[in-house]
């Protein structure tokens, strides 16, 4: 999830026939499982509303003809209110062979008015009755041949996690495409609601066993009131943290490292020996900062195994559907940086990676409150590669340390959002969220999801690093790195009280965020000083990547603002904890 | 029957939902006249109140919440 590689492009010969079909339903009923699971195609999904922000396009195999199904946003009506309903409508409108539309079982109530309204507009229709084991678990049976008559179309019960009746699904899906015509739509500005006739249906169809709540009801409930709820959010947190840093630590230091110390350096560097002569050339291959010494050693090593768990913890907390919960627990603190509760998912995806946070936040339900998470995001928010190398850095000297660069980051996250909210203009809306089920995610697609996301950093770190630390070595070797640290002086040595080397930090820091922080690595600093490196890498630019998507999804103005504030904010604060720390230092040793 | 904003619900009773403001969320969650909601917790300062609302709970800010206007139905 690093970077959002665009949609795989479906080639289709001119005059062509193709099926079309849209897969639509209310947002967090499993659209995009099953689109990922009848399509092959890679598509995020997570326990909670609005993980598909932009469509995407698979092909269904199988049909007669070519079957292009196409994954919409989730909406609770087609009466366009965010930018999502808005995609969603305009693809309705553009017509469709047949709508899969998607129900969530265990909600069916409040799923039927979408579906009702999309049966109105007269397209064929197909549903798919999701989740239906966890109906069933919470003593929900739903009369299916009821509810297929009722509907007047066919409805196949699934479960899409574990990929229970979706191959009758793609069946009912390809036979009722191939058997109608494209039906191009409009869309009534004021469409009725099907509010009461959804509520006739559901209780016709609907069965509620009573039965007394289970352990796992009552923890549902625990985990929104504010006790216990602080109390089990502080330990998941605190678990969550304690995997990333020990597992992480645990598989450098017992595998990664000694295999990459004792067997693979050697030999790269034998290799290359053999191959190229001693000189500029060779240090740049296998140097000091060599590239294809730190080119591997840095990213997989190092960062790898931070990232790695990292996915497994922000995975399992994703399909679990506790992180609304925590958004929930939370409001009153966001509001604190001018922003709402609901926008806990971009911030904790950007713990991840910026991009997909600053893409996930079109689900919002105000401009304002995209731009903020998106300059928070930007500014205080470290990737996982970027945790992975504080980890590194600080994690061996000081847990402290490490802990104090987190405690700064939110702070500065308080200072920052007062301080945009003010600049800004619009509104932010107050909280507004169904809260998902919390479920014990399943094993299988985690660990696929998770090994995606791995397989994902390597692909995009690998290359950018390779040249991005070839590019460093070249500037060492050639001693252009002593020109570009005199020029830099005032502000790295003067200012943030480091060696002048370090301005190799925040050259490399442009390309990827841990390369603001692995160059430090090499140098020997005392505690300040790594604190004040970390800090200005905190703060610094968000990587390159990052910079593009800002530009695309706002103005050119925004992203200038981005530019400065992430600048001025790095330099100020790592200047003033610079001073103080010496001050503090001085006063103590006197 | 005395009518008071969902905000100030205190959480023991069942309510019925008698007045909401124009919002275009509100309706499509199913916050509907006539619709029947418990409380199930209230965050600290000024944080959002959550209730449920059939199978579903839902997070409602507190100006939104205090708009709502409701009725006890059971206790």
């Amino acid at each position: 999830m690093n970077c959002h590689t665009g949609p795989r492009s479906i080639k289709i010969s001119p005059g062509e026939k193709v099926q079309q079909v849209l897969f639509m339903g209310n947002p967090n009923v499993g659209k995009s499982v099953i689109f990922a699971k009848l399509t092959g195609m890679k598509v995020e999904s997570a326990n909670y509303a609005g993980t598909t922000i932009t469509y995407t396009t698979g092909e269904i195999a199988g049909g007669e003809l070519r079957t292009l199904a196409t994954d919409v946003p989730g909406t609770y009506s087609l009466q366009a209110t965010s930018p999502a309903e808005e995609v969603a409508t305009q693809l309705l409108g553009q017509g469709a062979h047949t709508v899969l539309c998607v129900l969530d079982a265990t909600n069916l109530e409040r799923n039927l008015p979408l579906a009702l309204q999309v049966a109105s507009l007269g397209i064929p229709v197909v549903y798919a009755l999701n989740m239906v084991d966890v109906a069933r678990r919470k003593g929900i049976e739903i009369d299916v041949a009821t509810l297929e008559k009722l509907l007047g179309a066919p409805v196949v019960p699934t479960s899409a996690v574990r990929g229970d009746g979706l191959k009758d699904l793609r069946e009912q899906i390809l036979q009722c495409a191939s058997s109608h015509d494209l039906h191009p739509v409009t869309i009534p500005q004021d469409m009725e609601d099907f509010w009461d006739r959804s509520r006739e249906i559901a209780e016709k169809v609907e069965t509620r066993a009573e039965r007394p709540p289970t352990f796992w009801d009552r923890f549902e409930e625990m985990t929104i009131c504010p006790l216990p709820g602080i109390p089990i959010a502080i330990v998941v947190l605190i678990i969550a943290m304690g995997l990333v840093v020990g597992g992480g630590k645990a598989l450098r230091a017992l595998v990664l490292l000694p295999v990459f110390d004792n067997y693979v350096a050697p030999a790269i560097t034998a290799a290359v020996s053999s191959i190229v002569s001693e000189g500029i050339l060779r240090n740049v291959l296998v140097g000091e900062y060599g590239m294809l010494i730190k080119g591997i050693e840095w990213p997989i090593a190092l960062i790898l195994p931070y990232v790695a768990f990292f996915y497994v913890v922000m995975s399992f907390l994703e399909d679990s559907g506790y992180l609304p919960r925590l958004g929930v627990l939370l409001d009153n603190v966001m509001r604190a940086m001018g922003i709402q509760g609901s926008s806990v998912v971009p911030m904790f995806m950007g713990y991840g990676c910026a991009i997909p946070a600053i893409l996930g936040t079109k689900a919002a339900t105000s401009q304002k409150e995209r731009l903020m998470v998106t300059g928070l995001v930007a500014l205080a928010i470290p990737c996982t590669a970027q945790t992975g190398a504080f980890i590194v850095l600080l994690g061996d000297h000081s847990m402290l340390a490490l802990v104090g660069v987190y405690a700064i980051s939110f702070s500065a996250m308080v200072v920052a959002g007062a301080l945009m909210s003010r600049v800004l203009p619009g509104k932010v809306e107050p909280m507004l969220m169904e809260i998902p089920n919390l479920l014990m995610p399943d094993g299988k697609s985690l660990l696929k999801k998770i090994w995606l996301r791995i397989k994902q950093f390597f692909m995009e770190a690998e290359i950018p690093m390779v040249l991005g630390i070839g590019a460093a070595a070249l500037v060492a070797e050639t001693g252009a790195l002593v020109h570009i640290s005199a020029a830099l002086q005032p502000l790295v040595e003067g200012l943030l009280g480091l060696p002048p080397e370090a301005s190799l930090a925040l050259l490399l820091g442009i390309i990827r965020r841990e390369l603001a922080v692995l160059p430090l690595l090499t140098m020997d600093l005392t505690l300040l000083q790594l604190m004040v490196g970390s800090i200005v890498a905190l703060f610094y630019l968000p990587c390159i990547a990052v910079f593009f998507v800002i530009i695309k999804e706002f103005r050119l103005k925004f992203a200038a603002l981005v530019f400065v504030g992430t600048m001025v904010f790095a330099f100020a604060f790592g200047g003033a904890l610079n001073y103080v720390g010496q001050f503090l230092i001085r006063l103590f040793s006197q | 029957m005395i009518t008071s904003s969902l905000y100030s619900a205190n959480g023991l009773s069942s309510y019925t939902l008698t007045a909401i403001p124009t919002h275009p969320l509100l309706s499509s969650l199913g916050l509907r006249q006539g619709s029947q909601v418990s409380i199930v917790s209230r965050q600290p300062l000024g944080g959002p109140i959550v209730i449920r609302l059939g199978q579903r709970c839902l997070a409602i800010a507190r100006d939104i919440a205090e708009q709502i206007q409701i009725q006890e139905t059971a206790r």
